[in-house]
């Protein structure tokens, strides 16, 4: 699909699939986009988990060859897959799309600011339940989708997993409802290795 | 450090976060009590994802390390006993 | 670090990808056109990497490169020495330039002598030690075996040097450069086995040791640059086909099509 092509079922509510990895996705990407990383091994597990099977969806993926594989694959598995998007982020812009940042910060910057953020684990609750920063809230990855309407966004979120996949996913899914949220790079693996402190159980 | 002989064995690499958990949790279902499962993954989150999974699911985490090609961990099948 | 080999057995030839799961970016070194630049870019999405560098040893002879692709389609720059007499545009480097992705340094150690820009890499994973754990030797320094001389073309350096001299500084770049290393550091070269861009050496297995070639490498076990240069020459295996075709294509000579499969 042309970027103008995609622009045009992007407004009657297909969704655009960001396959690339969370970072170049946090620095730009399509306006509306959402963030679910390429691999082959297990994608349509993942989108399965997330996504309701009606769903119009296209493909953006750098280079392009990802944005073909993951198309088929989804539409292998019965996804309602429009196509991918042709010429990528490159052709995007050339044509004076819209492109948007996920704001992002560190598990260093988040400690010093916590009380500035209402922070989120897109976990599930039993990773939650074993550990996770204090007086954060879930919303599981599986759950985002159909719960990120009813979330609260003042103060903004801040969305954190183990990594960045779940998370960037999440926080994609928020900034698509118009929430305010912003990604935690480096997520509780960095958390931990820094010692900070951990909150368990569910509440 | 001591090395564990598994039973059987999850190549997880390749696998994006949370699906090596998705994967062993499948795998344990068909291992006998006190079996050892030693599992290969790439993804980063399994760092903070298999002890929490442990500590829910009761089974022990024997061992994790960092090699050359990703990460390495040991889980020990540990059935729920119901009254104790 | 995430660091895979791959094999292409059709010509006996070895690729590398270089990566850091935190940074999610990796560097390919010489990929081949027999895989394709779409099985790297899957590869390394299968890994959760990005590819933000693709590095080339050296300006094949005995095999289509498909580095230029692969460094296209990701819109990153193809590293090269700066020796390196190709028509193209590349990113040039000179030896000891440090590229990093996350946790892991490449550093870029000139070894001339298969050809005039011949660079191994040099991989240190950071996050476990400062110290360097494996070397790419490209065509420099083989399992059992080294590089062949004779197979220039289209470089400038033909003219300034016989093969004789390349031999030579070939012995003299695997002595000083390669087997200075420490003698833990693991060898990964561009080929194994049947290849004939070595001789009649070449092991089938796909790494060896500095410690081990150092004792054990049998053409590096000659007395001085003569004695080796005359070994290399009797143990080589014939030519390779199509070569002088497949180099100029890797130097951007001549277009694809001109290749007729040749190569791959």
């Amino acid at each position: 699909m042309t970027p103008a092509e995609v622009r045009a079922a992007q407004q009657e509510g297909a969704a655009v699939l960001d396959l690339r990895t969370p970072h170049p996705f946090a620095a730009e990407h399509l306006e509306g986009a959402l963030s679910v990383q390429f691999n082959r091994a297990d994608l349509v597990d993942r989108v399965e988990m997330v996504f309701p099977k009606d769903l119009p969806m296209i493909m953006h993926g750098e280079p392009e060859a990802i944005g073909k594989v993951a198309a088929k694959l989804l539409s292998d598995a019965g996804f309602n897959v429009q196509g991918h998007l042709e010429g990528g982020l490159k052709a995007w812009k050339e044509d004076g799309l819209p492109v948007v940042q996920l704001p992002s910060l560190d598990v260093d910057e988040l400690k010093e600011r916590l009380d500035e953020f209402r922070v989120v684990d897109a976990r599930d609750p039993f990773e939650f339940k074993y550990g996770h920063v204090p007086g954060s809230g879930i919303l599981s990855w599986t759950e985002a989708w159909y719960e990120a309407d009813s979330a609260e966004d003042d103060p903004p979120i801040a969305v954190i997993c183990g990594d960045e996949i779940r998370s960037v996913l999440v926080a994609s899914i928020l900034a698509r409802k118009g929430k305010s949220a912003e990604l935690v790079t480096g997520g509780m693996v960095d958390w931990v290795e820094r010692d900070y402190p951990i909150e368990k159980g569910m509440d | 450090m001591a090395e564990y002989q598994e039973d059987k064995l999850l190549d997880a690499r390749g696998l994006l976060c949370p699906m090596p958990i998705v994967k062993a949790g499948k795998q344990m279902r068909d291992m006998e009590d006190g079996q050892i499962l030693k599992i290969f993954a790439t993804d980063r989150g399994s760092i903070v994802d298999f002890p929490a999974w442990c500590e829910d699911t009761g089974n022990e985490l024997l061992k994790w390390s960092e090699e050359d090609d990703g990460l390495v961990f040991f889980i020990k099948k540990v059935e729920e006993e119901e009254d104790w | 670090m995430i660091f895979k080999q791959f094999r292409y057995e059709p010509l006996n030839q070895a690729s590398y990808l270089v990566g850091c799961p935190k940074a999610k970016e990796a560097f390919i070194v010489d990929p081949i056109e027999g895989l394709g630049s779409d099985f790297y870019v899957l590869e390394a999405a299968d890994l959760g990497l990005a590819i933000v560098g693709v590095f080339e040893t050296h300006v094949h002879a005995d095999y289509v490169s498909c580095a230029r692709e692969l460094a296209e389609v990701n819109g990153c720059p193809h590293y090269l020495h700066e020796a390196a007499p190709t028509t193209y545009e590349y990113t040039a480097f000179a030896d000891g330039d440090v590229f990093s992705v996350g946790q892991v340094d490449v550093t870029c150690l000139f070894t001339p002598g298969h050809t005039p820009e011949h660079t191994s890499y040099l991989v240190t994973d950071k996050s476990r030690s400062e110290e360097p754990w494996a070397v790419l030797t490209g065509d420099c320094l083989f399992v059992g075996d080294v590089g062949r001389p004779d197979l220039l073309v289209g470089d400038q350096a033909l003219d300034v040097m016989d093969e004789g001299e390349r031999a030579q500084t070939q012995f003299k770049t695997i002595t000083e450069r390669l087997f200075s290393l420490p003698q833990h550091v693991e060898i990964y070269p561009n080929h194994y086995g049947g290849s004939l861009c070595g001789g009649v050496n070449m092991s089938g297995k796909v790494s060896s040791t500095v410690y081990y070639e150092t004792r054990y490498n049998l053409a590096m076990q000659k007395p001085d640059a003569g004695a080796f240069a005359e070994f290399v020459r009797d143990t080589a295996k014939p030519l390779p086909d199509d070569y002088e075709k497949i180099k100029s294509y890797n130097l951007g000579l001549i277009d694809k099509a001109d290749l007729h499969g040749a190569g791959v």
